[in-house]
């Protein structure tokens, strides 16, 4: 897996640079960076096979999934367990859409986004007032009862699942327009996670997070402002469960409101580093690329392998990769720098 | 609505009751949201079903070696894990108890296969008819050993020095330590108390539902609603939660059909949790943190 690796270690560059140049050399720097990446990315797709494609397509959704969750998780520090809650309304408003209107893709999917958001806005005035791990548990039970109702609506096709209409198209164009359509989205969720972590609002997020009455004395209408957080989290949830509905054209309630996804990239901003734009997406690279290479080599014991991983991952970087090479091995390379340049 | 409606809720509430009581204890000491309870529920579900098929134990009899095996297991894994992360990030516990359920419940399945199995004693189906009413002997045999499980962890906590120590850990962590106790044994000792706890409802459930290795994961959503519907550090809370749970998911079930059962206890979960976030017997414990 190139990419990730190419990533991971320009990350570290990256990083070791900061210490050096200036803050507008280091800003450069890091647009040449993520120019350097997409670039990549484009070409990509024409020089793999079409399993790479397809592994790729994942990593970017989970990405995309991961660096939407960080904003409530990350920045506002609320651990919303039961994002996966507007995966599949995303999926399942876009699909309605389309199968019972025919509303085309890219709308359908902007109105699975904000219902989603809506949805957040409405559910989260009583449920953010909830804190710590009773929000977590708040949320899985939203989650689990969404499932149920979905299930055991008609609209949605209920247990039968829903089926959307198959874009007339060679299955080797479709991977390509999905891929590229994943990577737009991940771009986008990034563009906005770069533009809330540097904003005023993105402050306050992190004020909310370190010190909720401390932030509310100091002006912040925090209800307001963590509604507003977890609502960005839903729309951008959303748009991707959208992308998902139309990648597997066909889905159930049980595959969408999967708890066991929503755990894995709930665990992949912690592996990355919560709280920063970059880690979410590290992070998802990495487990994915973990997870894969385990499911093809053991699959007797990948969901053991998996576990483990997490273990160990929680063991010895419970703040995460980013956090891990800044603290760790970015001393080391500074230090080896400057003893080069005095000998 | 019959009144049987009724009577299958209060003992199905019994089992949530048992399902409730170690995930609640671990989670208001320690404050770890335990994911792998589920997990270690169904350890003990597979220990009495080896018993029964092997020797013909009695699954309310292998409550007791499930119950010590479970104890160890509960110990070890808090002592050589789960303490390492303990005191930082809170919500690290919930992805580290996570990744340690996903490591048993596929041990489990390599070592005793996906297979359905069930544990069918002679008493299976018999029960004691009032009136029209039934009561079965399995499903009376829970509800007793709800109550008799919930009074002795009670007289536990508030009788013995460990239990005292245990509560001045849950309430000042520090205060606790200048006091002279050992954390991080208190939290292995709870861990595996919680554990134990698990290991009885594992025992029983073997008589309720199938035994696959998942047989633990719905019944960690209950654990949840339990916990938080009878409120933290208080010791009639789990039972009075997993009764009423039960309760209104039999209700529920009989009123709207069963497809909304697991529906009702999320909704219920997030109405309490919105409206009485301490639950209703609920105290300001170290878990809380409120």
């Amino acid at each position: 897996m190139s990419t990730s690796d190419q990533e991971m270690q320009k990350a570290g560059e990256g990083a070791k640079r900061r210490s050096i140049f200036t803050p507008r050399t280091q800003r450069l720097l890091s647009i040449g960076f993520v120019a350097i990446l997409l670039i990549c990315a484009a070409v990509a797709p024409f020089r793999l096979s079409g399993y790479w494609v397809r592994v790729l397509t994942g990593m970017f959704m989970y990405a995309a999934l991961a660096s939407s969750l960080n904003i409530i998780l990350g920045y506002t520090g609320y651990a919303d367990f039961g994002n996966i809650v507007y995966f599949g309304m995303g999926a399942y408003v876009t699909g309605v859409l389309m199968v019972t209107w025919r509303v085309p893709l890219p709308l359908a999917m902007l109105a699975g986004g904000l219902f989603c958001s809506l949805f957040a806005i409405i559910i989260g005035l009583p449920i953010l007032r909830l804190k710590g791990n009773y929000f977590a548990i708040a949320t899985l039970g939203l989650s689990q009862a969404m499932r149920e109702i979905v299930r055991n609506m008609r609209i949605t096709g209920g247990g039968m699942g829903l089926s959307l209409p198959l874009l007339r198209v060679d299955p080797r164009v479709f991977n390509l327009i999905v891929y590229f359509m994943m990577l737009g989205i991940l771009a986008g969720v990034v563009i906005i996670s770069y533009v809330v972590s540097h904003s005023r609002f993105g402050y306050g997020l992190r004020a909310i997070k370190a010190d909720e009455n401390g932030a509310a004395v100091m002006g912040i209408d925090t209800t307001k402002w963590k509604v507003r957080a977890w609502a960005i989290t839903a729309f951008c949830t959303g748009i991707v469960g959208g992308a998902y509905a139309f990648w597997f054209v066909y889905f159930t309630p049980p595959d969408v409101f999967e708890i066991l996804m929503s755990t894995k990239y709930l665990v992949m901003v912690y592996l990355g580093g919560i709280g920063t734009v970059a880690g979410p997406v590290i992070g998802a690279f990495l487990l994915e690329f973990i997870s894969d290479y385990v499911w093809g080599r053991f699959l007797q014991i990948h969901v053991g392998v998996l576990g483990a991983a997490i273990v160990l991952i929680v063991l010895f970087m419970p703040k995460g990769f980013i956090h891990m090479v800044r603290s760790r091995i970015l001393p080391l390379l500074t230090r080896a720098g400057a003893h080069e340049e005095r000998s | 609505m019959s009144p049987q409606v009724i009577v299958n809720g209060i003992v199905l509430g019994a089992l949530y009751a048992c399902v409730g009581m170690g995930f609640s204890l671990v989670y208001g000491v320690m404050s770890i949201t335990n994911l792998s309870h589920g997990a270690l529920i169904m350890l003990g579900s597979y220990v009495t079903y080896w018993l029964f098929t092997l020797w013909g134990v009695d699954p309310f009899l292998s409550i007791v070696p499930a119950m010590a095996v479970l104890t160890v297991v509960g110990y070890v894994m808090q002592r050589t894990v789960i303490n390492r992360v303990m005191g930082g990030e809170p919500r690290i516990t919930l992805i580290l108890t996570y990744g340690l359920q996903l490591l048993i419940i596929n041990g489990a399945l390599i070592a005793w296969k996906g297979d359905y199995r069930a544990v069918t004693t002679s008493y299976a189906g018999k029960g004691l008819a009032i009136g029209s009413l039934i009561f079965p002997y399995s499903r009376m045999g829970v509800l007793l050993i709800a109550i008799v499980s919930t009074i002795a962890l009670h007289l536990f906590m508030s009788r013995t020095k460990l239990g005292h120590a245990i509560t001045a850990t849950a309430l000042n962590r520090r205060g606790a330590e200048l006091c002279g106790v050992d954390i991080n044994t208190i939290y292995a000792v709870t861990f595996g108390i919680g554990a134990a706890l698990a290991a009885i409802a594992g025992s029983i459930a073997t008589m309720v539902y199938t035994l696959t290795p998942y047989i633990g994961q719905p019944l960690l959503g209950r654990a949840f609603v339990v916990t938080v519907l009878g409120g933290v550090g208080s010791f009639a809370g789990p039972l009075v939660g997993g009764l009423i749970l039960g309760v209104a998911e039999t209700v529920g079930a009989a009123l709207l059909g069963s497809n909304f059962q697991e529906a009702i206890s999320f909704i219920i979960l997030v109405i309490i949790l919105a409206v009485l976030p301490r639950g209703i017997f609920g105290k300001r414990f170290f878990g809380g943190a409120l």
